[in-house]
């Protein structure tokens, strides 16, 4: 892999993928891509951590790349949002640290994660639609995690919230200024990690709110029956079984 | 040079004139019993094509085996003509072209088959050669492709012509049992065909070349999907276990990784997936295994809603769904995919 945007780094227990620019750009949609081929066929981690660098998670868009005088594309969107699912549904526990700026972009990839642990200085805001265009997928995902009324507060003010507030409404879920003993207690909670058991569970709840409740039972039936298939799953049976 | 391929030039189907809705065939045939008016409205099917019989005196489907044989016969030749016209026409070919064809059914015994039957009256040249593929289920499409493609191999430049005739409401019993209802509620008549040849001159056209197939069977439930003579009835009766879905779908990855490790592929590389419209319960099951998407069965799905299980020729209704949609490219991978008795998964890659 040849990686210009992250640094990926992976020990027993972990992956960690760094983001090593304050802007998201194509590089970065093919890097993180890239990262995720990975983490699926050969990473064999449990967790994958997404973090920033530099004291800020990910501002999002850089402008400045653009050229103004080209005619705008929308495939280039298409492909982010192609990225945001492979990461969302990835086999793994993904974890993010949020320091700093997390805004546009960096908002989106924050709500992919399992999980978000946040320094207490964060600044988190969705501008898009001041600036007059639209918080990709973000628009949906968000107001699954914290309702409509709020959803619209959030990206229709571009209003940004400090780590207090994004705590409050769930967006976060733990904040810490000490990192390390921060994730290694979150790393400790999500093991040990069952990635099929991870993987159904999460795409059931990424489909409760769309789904009808008679879809959803199948769609359950499906996955627990796949869950309990499992090697896995019959070997910790036969531990309970009385001897 | 490199031998050129096989690949699926064109595609056709039929299905017959009369389409019913659930209500319609609970309405026809007086079906009072509640558990069973469920079991039609809870199926996520909207319509099938269907030969059905007037009501009898007593309100019920009245047919003699002998007369569901003849049904089968005559459904075959009126919807299994049209579909191999429809296959052929638009490349301005003719049933005299054909160099081999191959014909596949479950839902009625004949000696002699369906190809020498289409032969006779439709116009297929006498050396043509034949295949009958009779009595392996829904899966039985890729059983017969599999053979299909390596004749078309073996033989360049000739054209075979594979036709699924499945007319299901030639194979039905009528009670009040719940699996009764189960089958009666799932079935549609329908027909496909598919034309194949590997010629290097093909290279030009936007059709997938077919790379190769995996197979996979459960033996242990080899009773879950069957037919069984009822002495009550005077007929055929279709068995269908309540846990194949489950059983198929926990399975599912196997002949899929198969298929596509050996051109180190992932399921995140296929672009099209052709699967069997089994039922929803097969189709969720499959969903969840292989990991694919509400969007990566959307064909499978419509198939399932507005023509029920199809039997042997599902996929290629869904296939054709497909390139009407019109966003196939080229380089694109697809795998088909179909479930029946065995019980039996089998898969196969394309790539166009």
């Amino acid at each position: 892999m040849n990686l210009t945007t992250i640094d990926y780094q992976i020990d027993e227990n972990c992956a960690t993928v760094t983001l090593l620019q304050p802007y998201s750009n194509m590089q970065m949609v093919r890097d993180l891509t890239s990262v995720c081929n990975h983490l699926e066929d050969e990473c064999a981690a449990p967790i994958v951590v997404i973090r920033g660098s530099n004291g800020h998670f990910c501002r999002g868009i850089n402008f400045a790349e653009f050229n103004p005088d080209a005619p705008m594309d929308i495939h280039g969107f298409n492909k982010w949002e192609k990225m945001c699912v492979r990461i969302e549904r990835l086999p793994k526990i993904t974890i993010s640290i949020l320091e700093g700026d997390v805004i546009g972009g960096g908002f989106q990839l924050a709500l992919l994660t399992d999980f978000r642990i946040a320094t207490s200085d964060i600044k988190m805001q969705l501008p898009e639609v001041k600036i007059g265009f639209l918080p990709g997928m973000g628009v949906f995902r968000l107001a699954k995690y914290i309702g409509l009324g709020h959803a619209k507060r959030l990206i229709l003010q571009s209003k940004s919230i400090d780590a207090e507030e994004a705590l409050q409404l769930g967006l976060v879920d733990l904040i810490s200024d000490d990192l390390n003993n921060a994730l290694g207690a979150t790393l400790a909670r999500f093991s040990p990690v069952n990635p099929t058991a991870v993987q159904l569970a999460r795409r059931l709840l990424n489909e409760s709110f769309h789904d009808s409740f008679e879809d959803a039972l199948g769609h359950f039936l499906a996955a627990q029956h796949r869950a309990i298939s499992q090697t896995s799953f019959l070997k910790t049976i036969k531990k309970e079984q009385p001897s | 040079m490199y031998p050129a391929r096989p690949r699926i030039l064109s595609v056709g189907t039929a299905v017959p004139p009369n389409k019913y809705t659930q209500q319609d065939v609970i309405s026809r045939y007086r079906v009072q019993n509640p558990t069973i008016q469920n079991i039609f409205k809870a199926s996520h099917i909207k319509t099938r094509h269907l030969y059905l019989p007037p009501a009898d005196p007593n309100g019920i489907p009245n047919e003699s085996q002998s007369e569901l044989l003849k049904k089968h016969r005559k459904g075959a030749m009126d919807i299994g003509f049209q579909a191999i016209e429809a296959c052929l026409k638009p490349l301005g070919l003719r049933p005299r072209d054909i160099d081999m064809l191959c014909c596949i059914s479950s839902t009625g015994f004949m000696l002699p088959g369906l190809t020498a039957m289409f032969i006779k009256h439709f116009g297929f040249r006498t050396d043509c050669h034949r295949m009958d593929l009779v009595g392996m289920g829904c899966n039985a499409g890729l059983n017969g492709l599999n053979p299909a493609s390596s004749w078309a191999q073996a033989n360049p430049s000739k054209l075979c012509l594979m036709v699924c005739c499945e007319i299901n409401s030639a194979l039905y019993v009528f009670d009040e049992k719940i699996g009764t209802g189960v089958v009666n509620s799932l079935f549609g008549d329908g027909c496909a065909a598919v034309l194949l040849r590997a010629d290097a001159k093909d290279q030009k056209r936007l059709a997938p070349e077919i790379i190769h197939f995996s197979s996979h069977i459960i033996p242990d439930t080899w009773r879950a999907m069957s037919y069984h003579w009822k002495d009550e009835h005077n007929k055929f009766s279709f068995y269908l276990d309540r846990d194949v879905p489950y059983v198929l779908g926990s399975h599912a990855d196997k002949p899929i990784k198969k298929l596509l490790d050996s051109l180190d592929l992932k399921v995140r590389d296929i672009s099209h997936w052709i699967v069997h419209s089994g039922g929803k319960k097969v189709i969720d099951a499959i969903k969840y295994t292989v990991g694919l998407t509400a969007h990566d069965m959307r064909h499978t799905i419509a198939i399932l809603q507005n023509y029920g299980n199809l039997g042997s020729g599902s996929f290629l209704f869904s296939y054709q769904r497909l390139l009407k949609e019109g966003l196939v490219h080229r380089g694109d991978y697809g795998v088909m995919m179909t479930m029946g008795p065995g019980s039996t998964i089998e898969t196969a890659l394309l790539r166009w």
